[in-house]
């Protein structure tokens, strides 16, 4: 693509974002989303082939149902408030709705279908945009409707999501439908706690988009979309599989990671509220997730994978420079100790 | 507690920067050091702990296990030496640096004030320990063993997570010191009693319990020989250490909940010694005979009298050394015929008559002959049990009779009778093993000169 148009594009699904997020009347944030949607789809489609039409398309029909779905749930809150300013909602109606489609634009169950076949469809880099990104505007919403949003219906679409999220990915081997449905149950885990403490789901999304980037960049370093190309980084860089290992257990919710942070996190705040059977079976679940992560490092840094000849010749490519990586990897491994800083989101 | 924590810290700059000829000397020699200067730990006030700052202190119970883990590093790593001869530097100083940093772990989990972050450093040895049995072990087994040792400790240990945090909610503090002061009885209620499930069933998972023991035989004997050391002789005792420091808050419970576990763990202390005595692995018959000995401390800690309480202790650190040395016994003959069936290699004593010794004398102190300290952690359990109710006399006794049966058929069919004709060409015994043998031996037999400082907090 022109790069002068490649970063328009670019800018336009930045702007749809930040104008989601900064804006106080509800009209100019469903402009937002449909500003966010509609420059998207080119980036997604980077590379013109069915695969990647396929993927667009259903994600580009998917949202804006959500976008209109939105719309819906403004009217009504409209017809009941009789303002368009974005503040809690005031009609329990509305607030389903509304619920519904941001659900729908994060990919929380029962709408997470499109998830991993539009991951799946597209470029690396593009997935990389659409899971950590893309959730950003949506979850903005869901943060400042956080007071009127139905518990019931949110927490059944976190534990279902959490379930999904971690049953679904065992049987896959494709690195991106992996990466789907980590973002499905993580997304799970950050709706669970959004009524009880937003701060945290902000921090359970900070945490996520530094994993799960870190996790991209260390496929593209690579160019592995399959667990089988994955297994290669042994030979092409041995260092990228001990960083792998660290970011699969970090996402995994392993101490002493800073992925166990969150989660240690989400099961206090549920617990000072006196629900403790639900985080049990959240955290339980979240052992399917380190199931499929564990089995991705088993083939990656803790055996070596028997290869041909050919792939032993890879080493002569130059590898690729990601400038972002190693600040990454330090942040998405080693925050922990830094807990006891999370009064500074307050 | 930082002049030891640091140092250890500081061991894994220390294998990195070191010359190829000199890696193991340097990090044995300090971790050594390191292990001496925690000798002083063991000087402990007769009614208090050494209470260092708000997150480290240690008492008379964790400073034991604290001394046998730093004294343990040196005699992992004189181990490990001869496995990892042919493989690269890098590797050898990755293998390193995985056992500096479980060792650092481990010595803040043993001085953990606060029970939340005993927990994160308790889930945080996983880790090392996973990378050690999967990466370095060496058989296909070894990716089966890792994974059923990491979700049968975490299916365990997230349960303790929400009840430590319920209970921070309740009581307002975790930290170990002002709880052992304002514990006030738990009420009877169903919720009690999921809460004494979820706190205890982590460290059952861990000693490990009769019924959920399956990971260890794996992990034990697809380790290589560094792991299944550290496995033996601290990770077990983990979860002994976490049972004896919670069960102070689960009161009153315990004195039903605890009966469907005393059963479990007295039925199968036998069960496992008798699988002992039809195992043709030698490495699985002492992970097998660690999950007995582990039964008896789970019965001690269970039934909560002074007396128990000291033979869980002593037990625990006797256990450790003991069979750490086994391991290391076992360890010798893999590395001569790289199989680990017994009956392989038989009649080593006419070939190596120190190891023989050796040998001998770890499997009479593995069938707790007197005067060991094996004998006085097993003693004093039997004597407490037999005072919780006498018909446990008939158990304890049996398992008693049948961990002699296993050991001295170990030690008749490994070093007695005529020798293999094909293990004729072996080499003879290295230095660095006998000394490592004597290492291990040398306290064990020091100990019962003034077992006291093992006895633990209730002496």
């Amino acid at each position: 693509m022109n790069p002068l148009i490649f970063t328009t594009i670019l800018m336009t699904v930045l702007l749809g974002t930040m104008i989601v997020m900064m804006s106080s009347h509800w009209l100019m944030i469903w402009i937002g989303f449909e500003m966010n949607l509609l420059a998207i789809i080119p980036i997604l489609m980077k590379k013109y082939n069915p695969r990647t039409m396929e993927a667009s398309t259903k994600y580009f029909l998917t949202q804006a149902t959500a976008s209109m779905l939105l719309m819906m749930a403004i009217i009504i809150n409209l017809m009941h408030s009789g303002q368009w300013t974005i503040t809690k909602v005031f009609n329990p109606t509305a607030s389903i709705i509304m619920t519904s489609a941001l659900a729908m634009k994060l990919g929380l169950t029962p709408f997470h279908f499109w998830v991993p076949e539009v991951t799946q469809g597209i470029s690396l880099t593009s997935g990389l945009i659409l899971l950590t990104w893309q959730k950003l505007a949506p979850m903005s919403i869901l943060y400042q409707i956080s007071p009127s949003i139905n518990l019931n219906i949110l927490l059944t679409m976190a534990v279902l999501s959490i379930l999904v999220g971690g049953w679904g990915g065992l049987n896959q081997t494709q690195l991106r439908k992996i990466m789907a449905y980590s973002s499905i149950a993580h997304m799970g885990w950050m709706t669970a706690v959004l009524v009880y403490s937003p701060t945290l789901t902000m921090l359970n999304m900070l945490i996520y988009i530094m994993m799960t980037l870190t996790m991209f960049m260390l496929f593209i370093q690579s160019s592995s979309t399959t667990t089988l190309s994955l297994s290669h980084t042994w030979n092409k860089t041995p260092l990228t599989t001990t960083l792998i290992l660290i970011t699969l257990l970090s996402m995994g919710g392993l101490p002493p990671l800073s992925g166990f942070m969150p989660k240690w996190m989400i099961i206090q705040e549920l617990t000072k509220n006196s629900s403790i059977i639900l985080p049990t079976l959240m955290a339980i679940m979240a052992l399917l997730n380190l199931y499929f992560y564990m089995r991705l490092t088993y083939s990656t840094s803790l055996t070596m994978f028997p290869s041909t000849n050919n792939m032993k010749m890879k080493w002569q490519f130059e590898t690729k420079q990601i400038t972002l990586l190693p600040p990454l990897i330090v942040m998405s491994s080693l925050l922990l100790p830094l807990t006891p800083m999370l009064s500074i989101l307050d | 507690m930082l002049k030891i924590i640091i140092p250890t810290i500081m061991l894994m700059p220390l294998t990195w920067l070191s010359k190829k000829n000199m890696i193991w000397i340097n990090t044995t020699t300090y971790s050594l050091l390191i292990s001496l200067i925690s000798l002083s730990l063991l000087n402990q006030p007769s009614n208090n702990s050494l209470n260092f700052s708000l997150m480290f202190f240690s008492d008379p119970l964790s400073a034991p296990l604290l001394v046998l883990t730093t004294w343990l590093l040196p005699l992992m790593l004189m181990a490990s030496q001869h496995h990892l001869s042919k493989e690269p530097l890098i590797r050898k100083k990755l293998y390193i640096t995985m056992l500096t940093m479980l060792q650092t772990l481990l010595i803040m989990t043993f001085t953990a004030t606060e029970l939340i972050s005993f927990y994160i450093l308790f889930e945080a040895t996983l880790v090392p320990t996973l990378i050690i049995i999967t990466r370095w072990g060496n058989q296909t087994e070894r990716l089966n063993a890792g994974l059923y040792f990491l979700f049968y400790t975490l299916m365990g240990s997230l349960p303790l997570l929400v009840a430590l945090i319920s209970i921070q909610n309740l009581t307002g503090s975790l930290n170990f010191l002002l709880i052992q002061y304002w514990n006030q009885a738990l009420p009877d209620s169903w919720s009690n009693i999921f809460l004494w499930l979820a706190c205890m069933m982590a460290f059952m998972v861990k000693m490990p319990l009769y019924g959920l023991h399956l990971w260890l035989p794996k992990a034990h004997v697809e380790a290589p020989i560094a792991g299944s050391m550290v496995l033996a002789a601290i990770l077990l005792k983990l979860g002994g250490y976490g049972m004896l420091r919670i069960t102070t808050m689960l009161n009153p419970q315990t004195s039903f909940m605890a009966y469907p576990f005393l059963m479990l763990s007295l039925w199968g202390m036998i069960m496992t010694s008798s699988i002992c005595l039809r195992q043709t692995d030698l490495k699985s018959l002492i992970a097998y005979s660690s999950v007995s000995h582990m039964a008896l401390v789970i019965v001690a800690v269970l039934i909560q009298t002074p007396w128990s309480y000291m033979g869980a202790t002593a037990l625990m650190i006797a256990h450790g050394l003991t069979s750490s040395m086994l391991f290391c016994l076992a360890n010798s003959n893999y590395e001569r015929t790289h199989s680990r069936t017994m009956i392989l290699a038989r009649g080593l004593q006419t070939l190596l008559p120190l190891m023989a010794a050796w040998w001998l004398l770890a499997s009479l102190t593995n069938l707790a002959l007197p005067p060991s300290i094996n004998l006085i952690g097993e003693l004093f359990v039997v004597m407490s049990s037999f005072s919780w109710s006498n018909i446990t006399i008939i158990l304890m006794g049996t398992n008693i009779t049948i961990t002699a049966l296993y050991s001295l058929y170990m030690l008749i069919t490994t070093q007695r009778g005529k020798y293999t004709h094909h293990i004729n060409s072996i080499k003879p015994s290295f230095t660095r093993e006998n000394a490592l043998m004597a290492l291990h031996m040398t306290p064990l037999l020091l100990l019962s000169l003034n077992p006291k400082i093992i006895l633990g907090f209730t002496y």
